[in-house]
């Protein structure tokens, strides 16, 4: 038999030659720093959660959460502001639930190819791409100047909607997408229209991963910022702070966290700043929660099978 | 049919190999001597187990979560399945080459190259001697010397599995393994591999899964047909086909199960 | 339906309109010349001289930073989540990892503020605030997007590949680092793209970190600003029709540019598989 060049060709032993100590040496090291890396994340989200909640712990109060803010003295309170976070993420859901809805359908069970979706899709990913500050202006243009509506949770919200479309279209598709086409083609044998087959069989099967994909995106609106700036303002009213007319000045949570950094006059910025932090935490935590038993609870109900 | 060899050493023993899935007992007890520089045939119904013993072989379950294997396996006497054996340097002894081509996306010539640049050849010449030595013995040669450095996914299924057969013999192993090598190629592909492995048989121990026993018929001068996880039978390839012993090997032989 | 479909496209349409025509006023009615605004040093635009080379170059270190930071442990996650997690760490690390994408910027630049800040301005002597600060916090928020489509990428790669590999005996990280990162290249380019897409864009925890001097960054300490910092704090004092508003819609067109211009980086890499 041919000795081959590379060692231990043909020997009989299987001691472990020198060559193979060292490969399995830097698979090893190499195999603990990405463990490393992998735990260097939970650690630091842990690290970052835990800051946030001992820093925040001490300010969060019943008081706080329900009293308006205050422009100049201590004491003021972010009650307002977590209306209008609610406020302004239902409206935008209002209009971005159908439009994403309808647009996911339609590119993923009805035009499976050409020049249309071919642009519908690039539009999609180009606008998810664009930051959210620059949407912020294009919304600052078109409502505030534009429109004339001057600072409104309205111009806020249609920013948003802008701002979610894309990622909110890619979760309809997936979703949709995960619904077998066996599923379809038992529907459409049968006689069905393909809007009908849509609604009665696709929908539900695809309700768990696409209510989950909205819990999950209303929690990024609850936290979006610098869309929102400068389309629905950076103050509330004074004598109406609970106002529900589409056109007020709605400062949100989220804005009113770096509005409270950045330009306010109070002298207890650091206890505002921590409890607003901590309650967006909190929000986004529970956002996430409720995704995933929703999620699992929803598929279940449907489809008899958890996802 | 293929005459017997006279009998030299066994290369490759195993012993009571019991392979489980979790909970699912695959392989029951297996047991079979594989002579030197032979080809031996495993041949058996879809589901029987013949794959998932020539994986024990070279201690491909290792890489399956929740795959167990216990018993012995011995190579040359020694068994691989000792816990201070590294399978890198089994894997080494042993080459196998899969029922799909899985060439990498390399140029022909790395993947030819793959194994002994791992194992630590770094001379070049080395490794240009190795790849046509390798590509020789595949019968691939010709076909691609002028194009070695293109893209080894340019190549017909039936060149990438030749390719995929030099890539293994680059490493000079003493036991090559091949599950089911020819099923997805077309029939000139097929008598192709079967004439190249009348050549391998020359310098290499064989084994060989297949679920045509024409094929096995062929090429091979040992059989073992497996069974619901078991090896029924194991013999030269001419008493299993004219003289089974065993009644389900008969009943498979002539078709009265498949 | 159509028509909702049609709705991404008409939003794009004017997004471009819009910010275009806004955009380019510093040229036509302020008239300022491009290579002023995307070179000069000095700011000031109320005298006609927009010159945002500071801003350009603070976005382009604290990227670099970020992606240099983020990008190689984003991919490593990746790898791990791919090819060695067991899947009780896969349910610790994914949930976390949504997390991470789930906590609004704000808030991201709140704790660089009250930990970062501190901590940095112990270990250097400096005021804390800065290039490196804001690299650190980017680095943070970049990696989700890297790993998430890192992870991805590497899934794509064919298991056969893996199993080639190993048969001929590699060892694990052998066959993750000569088969599957160079088969899944195009993949793992296009994590790092989006990575550098999501750090030029993000506006507030840079802006709450940076330090927002107007100044050209001389070390990582030394605070600097960047194009959406800049704008998110100019905005709310300038007059419409200033040429100070002129001068930041222009910055937010060139990100819009920047934007698009990655977005065509994507579709290269991807096109090259």
């Amino acid at each position: 038999m041919a000795v081959s060049a590379a060692k231990p060709g043909g020997a009989p032993l299987l001691t472990v030659p020198s060559n193979v100590k060292i490969r399995r040496a830097a698979n090893n090291v190499m195999t603990g720093l990405l463990w490393l890396c992998a735990c260097g994340v939970v650690l630091m989200l842990a690290l970052l959660v835990g800051y946030l909640f001992y820093l925040g712990y001490g300010a969060l109060s019943w008081h706080f959460i329900t009293a308006p803010p205050s422009e100049v003295t201590a004491g003021g309170g972010i009650g307002p502001e977590i209306f209008n976070s609610f406020y302004i993420l239902c409206l935008t859901l209002i209009f971005t639930v159908p439009i994403a809805l309808l647009s996911g359908i339609y590119l993923q069970e009805y035009a499976k190819s050409g020049r249309f979706r071919q642009i519908v899709i690039f539009c999609a990913e180009s606008l998810a791409t664009v930051p959210s500050i620059v949407m912020g202006l294009f919304g600052l243009l078109v409502f505030v100047y534009l429109l004339g509506w001057k600072f409104s949770a309205l111009g806020g919200a249609l920013t948003l909607t802008v701002v979610n479309l894309p990622a909110l279209m890619r979760v309809t598709q997936e979703a949709l997408g995960s619904v077998p086409d066996t599923y379809r083609e038992a529907s459409m044998g049968l006689g069905a229209t393909r809007w009908q087959t849509v609604v009665h069989v696709v929908i539900p099967s695809a309700v768990a991963p696409l209510i989950t994909g909205i819990v999950l995106i209303s929690g990024r609106i609850f936290g979006e910022t610098a869309a929102l700036i400068y389309t629905a303002g950076l103050s509330v009213s004074v004598n109406n702070p609970y106002d529900w007319s589409l056109f007020h000045t709605a400062e949100t949570l989220a804005v009113h966290l770096w509005y409270t950094h950045s330009e306010s006059l109070v002298p207890d910025v650091a206890r505002i700043g921590n409890g607003s932090a901590l309650v967006l935490l909190i929000m986004v935590l529970l956002f996430n929660i409720a995704a995933r038993f929703l999620g699992r609870a929803l598929s279940a109900r449907f489809t008899g099978r958890v996802s | 049919m293929v005459e017997a060899p006279p009998v030299t050493q066994d290369k490759v023993v195993a012993e009571n190999v019991n392979v489980y899935y979790g909970s699912f007992h695959a392989i029951k007890n297996a047991s079979l001597k594989i002579p030197a520089k032979s080809v031996t045939a495993l041949i058996g119904p879809s589901g029987c187990g013949k794959s998932t013993f020539l994986r024990a072989i070279d201690r491909m379950h290792d890489l399956t979560p929740g795959a167990r294997v216990t018993g012995k396996v011995l190579l040359d006497g020694q068994d691989i399945y000792a816990p201070e054996v590294d399978p890198v340097v089994i894997r080494h002894r042993i080459g196998m080459v899969f029922q799909r081509p899985n060439p990498f996306p390399k140029s022909i010539y790395e993947n030819v190259a793959y194994g002994p640049r791992i194992h630590g050849e770094r001379n070049r010449k080395v490794l240009d001697a190795t790849v046509e030595r390798s590509l020789r013995q595949a019968a691939l040669w010709d076909e691609v010397k002028d194009r070695l450095h293109h893209s080894a996914l340019g190549l017909s299924g039936g060149q990438q599995q030749r390719l995929c057969i030099a890539r293994a013999v680059a490493l000079n192993p003493e036991v090559l393994l091949m599950d089911e090598p020819a099923s997805a190629l077309d029939p000139i592909a097929t008598s192709k591999i079967e004439d190249l492995i009348g050549e391998l048989k020359n310098e290499y121990t064989v084994i060989i899964v297949t679920h045509s026993m024409q094929q096995a018929a062929r090429i091979s001068e040992f059989t073992a047909f497996f069974h619901l996880g078991e090896i029924v039978e194991h013999d030269t390839t001419s008493n299993i086909f004219t003289r089974p012993k065993e009644k389900r090997t008969e009943d498979y032989i002539t078709g009265r199960f498949g | 339906m159509k028509g909702a479909g049609g709705f991404v496209i008409i939003a794009m349409a004017f997004l471009f309109g819009y910010l275009g025509l806004e955009g380019t006023k510093t040229f036509f009615v302020d008239h300022v010349s491009p290579l002023t605004f995307l070179f000069s040093p000095t700011y000031a635009p109320d005298a006609k001289q927009p010159g945002s080379l500071v801003f350009i170059v603070g976005s382009l270190a604290i990227t670099l930073f970020a992606i240099c930071l983020g990008g190689p442990i984003g991919v490593a996650v990746g790898v791990f989540l791919s090819e060695l997690a067991p899947p009780k760490m896969a349910a610790l690390l994914k949930p976390s990892i949504e997390l991470l994408v789930g906590i609004p910027s704000v808030v991201y630049g709140w704790l660089g503020l009250t930990l970062l800040v501190p901590l940095i301005r112990a270990l250097s002597g400096t005021a804390g605030f800065g290039l490196m600060a804001a690299g650190i916090v980017l680095s943070i928020m970049i990696l989700p997007t890297v790993i998430t489509l890192s992870e991805d990428a590497l899934k794509a790669v064919s298991p056969f590949l893996r199993e080639g590999s190993m048969a001929l005996g590699a060892t694990r990280w052998e066959t993750i680092w000569r088969v599957v990162l160079p088969t899944a290249k195009s993949g793992l380019a296009v994590a790092i793209i989006l990575g550098v897409a999501r750090a030029i864009g993000e506006t507030l925890a840079v802006q709450m970190v940076i330090g927002n001097a107007v100044t050209l960054p001389t070390s990582l300490f030394s605070p600097t600003s960047a194009l959406p910092t800049e704008i998110v704090i100019d905005m709310a004092g300038a007059a419409q029709g200033s040429p100070l508003q002129h001068a930041l819609f222009s910055m937010a067109f060139l990100l819009l540019l920047i934007a698009m211009f990655l977005i065509l980086g994507v579709k290269l890499a991807l096109r090259k598989r």
